[in-house]
């Protein structure tokens, strides 16, 4: 087989991996780990990892809602309702606990009601200060994942420092491989599309992460080293929350649009969680929280969105931003009149997709990305 | 609001009422021109923690009371609809869409707001008001003190607690930094005396309502709690909630209720309806049906401050308000109000603008109901914007629900 045909193939088993349902995600998993499902990158999946555990990220699916309409009002975002309607169906029995972190208000809700159903066999609720900008939330912080670590080592025994760097090492690496997988696809386009990119996310969140490691590493080794040429496509930043769906990617491209970047926090984010692996695990674990800005259901200062967002565009080269916002978002639709003025005024110019479940009525959205790629080209 | 009008509804009016407009006339007075009386203005939220800014002589402005008021007036479509032209979604909450959209257009009840010196933000009823703060922070161009409460879905621990007080001790350090002032103890204790009197004197205010006529309804609560929101620290809001209880503990002695006429007694969960409290509670008294309590006026309170510890015992206040408690939390909350108000069920308002009251009450509904064998009602709204608002389909739903809870 050529290293072009294992490449594709590379490619093609990844998005086969993405597609998964949960049934058959469960099916994959090593029967000798328990899986411990999260949904927001504020739970460090390292300590789930150095507990033997295999941390699964619960994330929105194209699912009728039919059980969760009787626990939630209408006017919530289709990642509450979706994961609610997976826990009621019993989709997520295979989780041995899960572990919900402090976010929006939604997700405050979801998480009692997830107690109240009591289904799986533990559930922490970890306290993440919304104050991002101070020592003192840190010291808090601190001991909130002391509390989560001594819970997981209770159902799964000792999770030892050199456990701990390790995990915090592998999870290094994939941010590494997956970075470069996005600075590969920038430089050779035609070679990956975005959607083929939001697949390789996705299915990360589904494997075992070692697994996970070696098929990024194939995946750059079988890159081929010449680019296949350049793409007509207009170039375009992706910004939004844990929307991975390659559903939306794809629709972005047949548009026109080519995604060089996204700051989605299932996505391109992640990648700025990095962790020091020369202080201690834990230590270093709860510092990448506070040298980073990540997510706008935190506070670090009335700019930091802002300055964050803006630099990453203006490094990914992108001539638009989009902004894919789940509907009923409150911490992404405050931010984003301020934002999209300030993009504006830098001469980016932004649209804005407000989305719901992935299986929606996709044509109104691709005449609008049409008509805003035309613009741009 | 409800207005004497013994035909159409034989309410009694709380004669007190002249005291309280004269009383937040005064204060808004102040409040549009700090200058005049040489006041620092500070934005706060509604369960920030005002005894600091009293104890440094700033005064409290609340954007939230500013929304209701926008409901209560009915100014606040246009304000929102201000807002939604600048990009801010319908599906935000709307005391924030008004406050945005007043700032912008210098339009609503007030006219032009104070503009604020700073901002002092506490996420203890939800985490909206990061948002929103973060915008007026950014439009004023003002410097903003956050106080973070991490959410109590089960118990208050030590260490929340510490991290709440720290944070006090910072807010204080804060304040004498933007004020440019030393922080008076002495001061403190004072206005720590007085916001534990009022918040003493408005819960046994609200505690009148167990008696059968129930003298103070949730929709006269809903008026009079601006006092216990704004005034919280000063000798004012003491002073005016000794005045009412007065009134209200004669009320009792007579026998004499809010209305002349109640067959069935109702809590109700969660911020009103501003626009629309008058109609509703006629409606409801021409069903002999009277909202004796409230979760939304009762969460102001508090618990008592420990004056030998202040700092200590208002970060455990502030960490454990109604809004930042669980739902486990919630259903004790609703069925205490059930019990000890002896009352024959309740209605919720399912808030659009609030999902930290709204997220959960379909599980709350069903767990009240079968603790206390009384029926409930879900109603959907939101607080003061009426677009989201089916008038006639509530009013029939509510009109059924009370003929069915009657029959019980």
């Amino acid at each position: 087989m050529s290293s072009k045909t294992a490449f594709s193939n590379l490619i093609s088993e990844l998005g086969e991996i993405a597609s998964w349902s949960y049934a058959e995600t469960a099916s994959h998993l090593p029967p000798e780990r328990p899986a411990v499902g999260y949904f927001c990158p504020y739970v460090p999946e390292e300590l789930i990892q150095a507990g033997r555990a295999i941390p699964i990220r619960l994330m929105d699916t194209p699912i009728k809602i039919s059980h969760a309409q009787a626990h939630l009002p209408a006017y919530c975002c289709h990642l509450v309702k979706s994961a609610l309607e997976n826990y009621l169906r019993g989709d997520l029995d295979f989780l041995q606990g899960i572990i919900f972190s402090q976010s929006c208000d939604s997700m405050k809700g979801l998480a009692d009601i997830w107690a109240l159903k009591g289904r799986l066999s533990f559930q922490f609720n970890l306290m993440v200060p919304t104050r991002l900008d101070s020592p003192l939330a840190r010291d808090y912080f601190k001991i909130e994942l002391e509390g989560l670590k001594k819970t997981l080592e209770e159902r799964f025994g000792e999770i030892s420092r050199q456990s701990l760097q390790e995990a915090n090492r592998l999870f290094n690496q994939i941010r590494k491989q997956l970075g470069g997988v996005y600075a590969r696809m920038r430089q050779d386009p035609l070679r990956l599309s975005g959607t083929d990119l939001a697949q390789i996310v996705q299915a990360g969140y589904r494997l075992d992460r070692e697994r996970y490691l070696d098929s990024l590493n194939r995946l750059l080794e079988l890159w081929p080293d010449h680019p296949e040429g350049k793409s007509p496509d207009v170039p375009l930043f992706l910004t939004g929350n844990m929307a991975h769906s390659a559903g939306w990617f794809s629709l972005i491209e047949e548009a026109g649009g080519r995604i060089v970047q996204d700051d989605l926090c299932s996505g391109g984010r992640t990648l700025r969680l990095m962790v020091k692996e020369d202080q201690d695990p834990l230590e270093a674990l709860v510092d990448r929280y506070f040298n980073t800005y990540f997510c706008p259901t935190k506070y670090q200062g009335p700019l930091a969105h802002q300055e964050t967002l803006f630099k990453e565009v203006r490094e990914s080269g992108a001539k638009g931003v989009i902004f894919l916002f789940f509907k009923f978002c409150e911490p992404y639709y405050f931010d984003y009149p301020d934002l999209k003025k300030f993009l504006e005024a830098q001469g980016l110019p932004t649209l804005l997709l407000e989305i719901e479940d992935p299986s929606q009525a996709r044509e109104q959205l691709k005449l609008r990305i049409q008509a805003f790629v035309e613009m741009l080209s | 609001m409800p207005q004497t009008s013994p035909k159409e509804s034989s309410y009694r009016e709380i004669r007190s009422l002249k005291d309280y407009r004269r009383l937040m006339k005064s204060y808004y007075l102040i409040a549009k021109n700090p200058r005049w009386f040489g006041k620092k203005v500070a934005w706060i939220t509604s369960g920030g923690a005002v005894e600091p800014l009293y104890a440094m002589g700033v005064l409290p402005f609340y954007p939230e009371n500013y929304g209701a008021m926008c409901g209560a007036s009915r100014t606040s479509v246009s304000l929102c609809e201000t807002a939604e032209a600048q990009g801010y979604s319908r599906d935000l909450c709307s005391y924030a869409r008004c406050d945005i959209g007043s700032s912008l257009s210098g339009k609503g009840p007030l006219g032009v707001l104070p503009k604020p010196d700073f901002l002092v933000c506490g996420n203890n009823i939800c985490g909206t008001v990061i948002k929103w703060y973060e915008i007026q922070a950014r439009a004023f161009q003002v410097p903003l003190f956050f106080l973070d409460t991490p959410f109590i879905h089960n118990e208050l621990e030590a260490h929340t607690v510490t991290y709440v007080r720290k944070q006090m001790e910072e807010y204080i350090a804060f304040l004498e930094k933007t004020v440019k002032g030393p922080f008076s103890e002495k001061r403190f204790l004072k206005v720590s005396a007085r916001s534990l009197e009022a918040v003493r004197l408005w819960k046994e205010v609200l505690e009148l309502s167990r008696h059968r006529p129930a003298p103070f309804a949730a929709f006269d609560a809903f008026i009079h709690m601006a006092p216990i929101v704004t005034l919280r620290g000063t000798r004012w809001a003491v002073w005016y909630y000794r005045k009412l209880k007065k009134e209200l503990e004669a009320r009792v002695k007579n026998k004499e209720g809010a209305f002349a006429r109640e067959e069935l007694r109702l809590i109700w969960d969660n911020i009103p309806i501003w626009y629309d409290i008058r109609n509703l509670s006629k409606m409801l008294f021409r069903h002999g049906a009277v909202l004796v309590a409230d979760t939304y006026t009762s969460a102001w309170t508090l618990k008592p401050v420990d004056l030998g510890n202040p700092l200590e015992s208002l970060s455990r206040s502030y960490a454990s308000v109604h809004l930042n408690l669980g739902l486990e939390h919630k259903v004790t909350k609703m069925v205490s109000l059930m019990e000890d108000y002896q009352a024959d069920g309740f209605i919720m308002h399912s808030n659009r603008s609030c999902k930290t009251y709204s997220l959960n009450q379909y599980d709350l509904k069903k767990k009240v109901s079968e603790r206390t064998g009384k029926p409930g009602l879900i109603i959907e709204a939101d607080h003061t914007d009426s677009r989201s608002y089916a008038a006639a389909q509530v009013e029939k739903q509510i009109e059924t629900f009370v003929e069915m809870a009657k029959k019980r």
